[in-house]
């Protein structure tokens, strides 16, 4: 079985700072990753390079087997990658579902200028049920209408989610997903994400600081550290491992 | 034997473009300085340079001052007072970050400061008044110290006096400490921040500083103009951004390099491209203009190609990335009741003025009344760009003009139908357009601003001038006729008919902008706006709607600017559709609203009607119900049109939707307020019986 993100060598300077060094990394269909490592690991960085947002100095992203690397953003969004962003990134001035409106008609494809002249570029009614299935698996039904502005950061960051699952992906980056929610909504969260990951079976690769989350939400994980990763393995190995202790807690850094 | 006279053809050049060199670099340093110390793009210090230039000018001439006091005047005091002012008033008070806001500021001091000068100090530009320079017979008497070019003592006055400048400012910066303080915010605003270094204050020295250079150079390049007036200072300022761009914006001695460079450049193309003109006979007819336009060219060139340009302020400071993100706006959805309210007040206010102008309008009413709806159709498409894909473009008078020009020559020189040729208009408009946005789209917003300003520039030294486009010599004795369209029956030649023409082609063009903006186009569009990283995410791709943003604005500029030179059965390129006329475009709508079909009406309202409407009185006088209670400070100058709404644009940083959506929205809450009160008194009366 081709794996869905298979990255190979993944190299990135910022200003002489080796911010990724040789990170090469697989996650299979289905599957949930966990990728934990310190602040300034280079966590966000490489999932910047993964979807293109940075160009990696060296080595190559592959999805499904497809070298990528040379795409831009957008085409490798339409080829699979869904996202969300650590510092939350939502469209001002609109609703909920017009978040996810907007994801379902560029996935369908069918925005031609054209029809917006005719007047037929209008959200259809198999859009907006599209949209709401979404919502209502994800809570966010009666909010459907809410202008953004009025949400809380947990509800944002669902709204990232749903939006990026309007996109059908077959691998969802996940970056940091609860910063900012307290420990029910975290747990909540995590429900809803294996809930719906398990209807549409695609696979995740979570940046995660809160380590019970990860311990319960992956099944495998890798470890950054200063942009090189040190350690891989089934999650409750990796966390166990003293080389990732070490490179939270700093050498000589006990179990605590 | 001919080595030898090209070098010393090289060298005449080098030395005849050293003195205007000199002053782009003066400029350039006052920009490079308030860019750095405090993120403002100051398009405004061409309208600075005006204003110093022109009061010298008034109190020598008019006052009978010496050249000394009026110097010291202008440049010393009034000048340094001016930057001063915009620093304490406006620009301290802006976040960090706001780039586009300070630029759109700038733009609209652009407009309204030269104007308020020649309103408070009674200054006219007097067309082919020139001025003098700082010494007596500063155009007359010439010194020739290498034996290859003769310095007029204007142009060795400026040079001299440009190198002193430029060493005092070298001084200020080594030995002073206010200079050691200065050079410490250049490099890196917030890192002095943290040192304890009180920014604010070397903030307004900056800034009285930068504006003290833009007046010396105001008043050092006037002797070179026939006419003092403020279009040609925003051009110098284009100039300097040019030299600045350069030195990438950060540099100081690189911008001063770049001033000289840009002026070496002009006057060595000026000495060599008559002999190529000679050999290869197109160039000809362009060859007066290719010269003036070389620092559009570069600016052009330098903005789309030099990537480290654009970093350049990011990367030279190590801190940029702690900057705190912009305030999120207020709640901003629309409701249906809003859009109902405003729909029906549209209807009544056009009932009401279809009303008028059937019952009582005469001929200039009529004209004035067709003008306003035709603006409105072009101003759609600022709404198009700067409404819904975000985007500054200062080049909507040049896609405006394309549209005229082209009925000029399909219609009028080769006998299409004017309709048509208005259309083709459009659709020429719409693919320069497009073609101007491919290398602009993934730039920064302040450097599409930036860009489209040099293609404006650029178009209007160089494209206007083309026999194809302009008319070129004939056009001169002739103007740029354009006839009035007749359709079956109907003939427009009729003002009232040719009206209801506009307001089909308005309504039409109203209906696809509203249309774009419910459906895809419009929602892809206010999707980047929101975020470009988390629209490229899902698929986005911004190259796409950004060019098809640019398209459409293109051909609704066009198109409206096709329907104006017809019903001015004349293109009138330099009074409509010139760089500087079309800023203020930019400042109304921005003002008004730049978000909706209703802001556009506004702004063409404005443009048109505002200053026989209100200024002249017309208004008081019908509901005054006669001319004569009209009060004597009536009529009131048109240009205080263009400060109010230039200084309307200071708004623009809290209310980029502009002040009619702001208004309208603060209408609609209070609305909604009283709405519920009602509903709350209704149940608590039925709880009661
Ligand atoms: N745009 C940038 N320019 C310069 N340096 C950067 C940039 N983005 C990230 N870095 C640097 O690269 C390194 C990795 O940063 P990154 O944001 O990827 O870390 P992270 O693992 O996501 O950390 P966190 O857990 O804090 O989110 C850091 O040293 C950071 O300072
Ligand atoms: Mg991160």
């Amino acid at each position: 079985m081709t794996a869905v993100l298979d990255t190979r060598g993944v190299t990135k300077t910022f200003a002489g700072v080796q911010a990724l060094s040789d990170v090469s990394l697989l996650v299979e269909p289905g599957e949930r990753v966990g990728l934990i490592g310190p602040n300034g690991a280079g966590k966000t960085t490489f999932f910047n390079c993964v979807l293109g947002v940075l160009r990696a100095e060296r080595g190559q992203v592959l999805l499904d087997g497809e070298d990528v690397s040379a795409l831009p953003v957008h085409e490798r969004a339409r080829r699979g990658i869904g996202r969300t962003f650590q510092r939350i990134e939502l469209f001002g001035e609109s609703t909920v579902r017009d978040h996810l409106l907007i994801a379902e008609r560029v996935r369908r494809g069918d925005g031609r200028l054209w029809r917006d002249l005719l007047g037929r570029g209008r959200p259809s009614a198999d859009e907006v049920a599209a949209c709401d299935r979404v919502l209502e698996q994800l809570g966010l039904a009666e909010l459907a209408e809410e202008p953004i502005e009025h949400l809380s950061l947990g509800q944002g960051r669902l709204v990232e989610v749903g939006r990026a699952l309007m996109t059908r992906p077959r691998l969802l980056l996940l970056d940091e997903p609860s910063s900012g929610l307290d420990r029910r909504e975290t747990a909540d969260l995590a429900a809803t994400l294996r809930a719906v990951q398990q209807a549409q079976g695609f696979a995740i690769l979570l940046v995660e600081h809160d380590v019970e989350l990860v311990a319960n939400f992956t099944s495998r994980s890798y470890v950054l550290d200063f942009g090189t990763l040190i350690a891989e393995g089934p999650t409750d190995e990796v966390l166990a491992s003293s080389l990732v202790r070490e490179a939270y807690l700093g050498p000589g850094g006990g179990p605590g | 034997m001919l080595a030898v006279t090209f070098i010393e053809d090289v060298l005449r050049g080098v030395l005849q473009g050293l003195p205007p060199g000199a002053v782009y670099g003066l400029i350039a340093i006052g920009f490079v300085l308030a860019y750095k110390t405090s993120g403002v793009f100051n398009l405004a210090f061409g309208a600075q340079a005006y204003i110093s230039a022109g009061l010298y000018f008034q109190a020598r001439n008019e006052w009978g001052w010496s050249n000394l006091a009026a110097f010291v005047l202008a440049v010393v005091i009034v000048a340094p007072a001016i930057g001063l002012i915009l620093e304490r008033l406006i620009f301290r008070h802006l976040p960090p970050g706001s780039a586009l806001a300070k630029l759109v500021i700038a733009i609209g001091l652009s407009v309204a400061l030269p104007n308020l000068f020649e309103l408070v100090v009674g200054f006219e530009p007097v067309a082919g008044r020139t001025p003098e320079g700082l010494l007596n017979g500063g155009a007359t008497v010439f010194y020739d110290p290498t034996g290859l070019y003769a310095f007029s003592r204007d142009e060795l006055t400026a040079l001299t006096i440009a190198i002193v400048s430029g060493l005092a400012l070298a001084a200020l910066f080594r030995f002073t400490p206010i200079g050691l303080q200065m050079r410490a915010v250049v490099e890196s605003p917030r890192m002095t921040e943290l040192n304890g270094i009180r920014a604010d204050r070397v903030s307004a020295f900056s800034w009285a500083l930068s504006s003290a250079f833009a007046g010396l150079a105001g008043v050092l390049i006037a002797p070179r103009f026939n006419t003092l007036a403020a279009p040609d200072f925003f051009n110098l300022v284009v100039v300097a951004v040019a030299a600045a761009a350069i030195g990438k914006l950060v540099s100081i001695p690189r911008a001063v390099a770049g001033g000289l460079g840009l002026g070496v450049l002009i006057a060595l193309i000026d000495t060599f491209l008559p002999r190529l003109s000679e050999a290869q006979e197109w160039i000809e007819p362009i060859q007066d203009n290719v010269t003036p336009a070389v620092p559009f060219i570069v600016l052009f060139a330098l903005v789309t190609l030099w990537p480290a340009l654009r970093r350049s302020q990011e990367q030279s400071d190590p801190l940029a990335g702690v900057d705190p993100p912009p305030p999120v706006p207020a709640a901003s959805v629309r409701t249906p009741f809003l859009t109902i309210l405003t729909a029906v007040f549209g209807v009544c206010f056009f009932l009401v003025v279809g009303v008028v102008v059937v019952t009582r309008a005469d001929v200039s009413w009529l004209f004035l009344i067709t003008q306003a709806v035709i603006m409105s159709t072009i101003y759609l498409s600022v709404t198009v760009l700067t409404g819904f894909a975000g985007q500054i473009s200062l080049c909507q008078g040049a896609f405006a003009a394309i549209g005229g020009f082209t009925v000029f020559q399909l219609a009028d020189r080769f006998g299409a139908s004017v309709l048509v040729a208005a259309v083709v208009g459009g659709v020429i408009a719409a693919t320069v357009s497009a073609l101007l946005a491919l290398p602009l789209v993934r730039l920064g917003r302040v450097w599409v601003a930036i860009a489209t300003l040099a293609f404006a520039a650029f178009f209007d030294a160089v494209v206007v001038k083309l026999p194809f486009v302009g008319g070129g010599g004939t056009s001169l004795l002739q103007g740029t006729r354009v006839p009035r369209p007749v359709l079956g029956p109907l003939d427009f030649a009729n003002d009232r008919l040719f009206l209801g023409l506009a307001i089909v082609v308005f309504l039409a063009c109203a209906y696809t902008v509203t249309a774009i903006r419910s459906g895809t186009v419009g929602r892809t569009l206010a999707a980047l706006r929101g975020s470009e990283v988390a629209s490229e995410s899902i698929g986005i791709s911004p190259t796409r709607a950004r060019v098809t943003a640019f398209a459409v604005s293109g051909f609704l500029a066009g198109l409206g600017g096709a329907m104006l030179s017809i019903q001015q059965e004349n293109v009138n390129y330099a009074s409509n559709f010139a760089p500087f006329a079309a800023l203020f475009w930019l400042v109304l709508i921005v003002s008004l609203g730049a978000r909706t079909v209703e802001g556009a009406a506004y702004s063409g309202a404005s443009f048109s009607l505002m200053d026989p409407l209100i200024f002249k009185g017309a208004l008081l006088g019908w509901i005054l119900r006669s001319e004569e209670r009209i009060p004597g400070i009536f009529p009131i100058s048109p240009k205080w049109r263009f400060v109010l709404f230039g200084l309307t644009t200071i708004t623009f940083a809290k209310h980029p939707e502009g002040l009619v959506e702001d208004g309208k929205r603060k209408a609609h809450a209070r609305v909604e307020r009283w709405r519920a009160r009602v509903r709350e008194r209704r149940q608590d009366a039925e709880v009661t019986a």
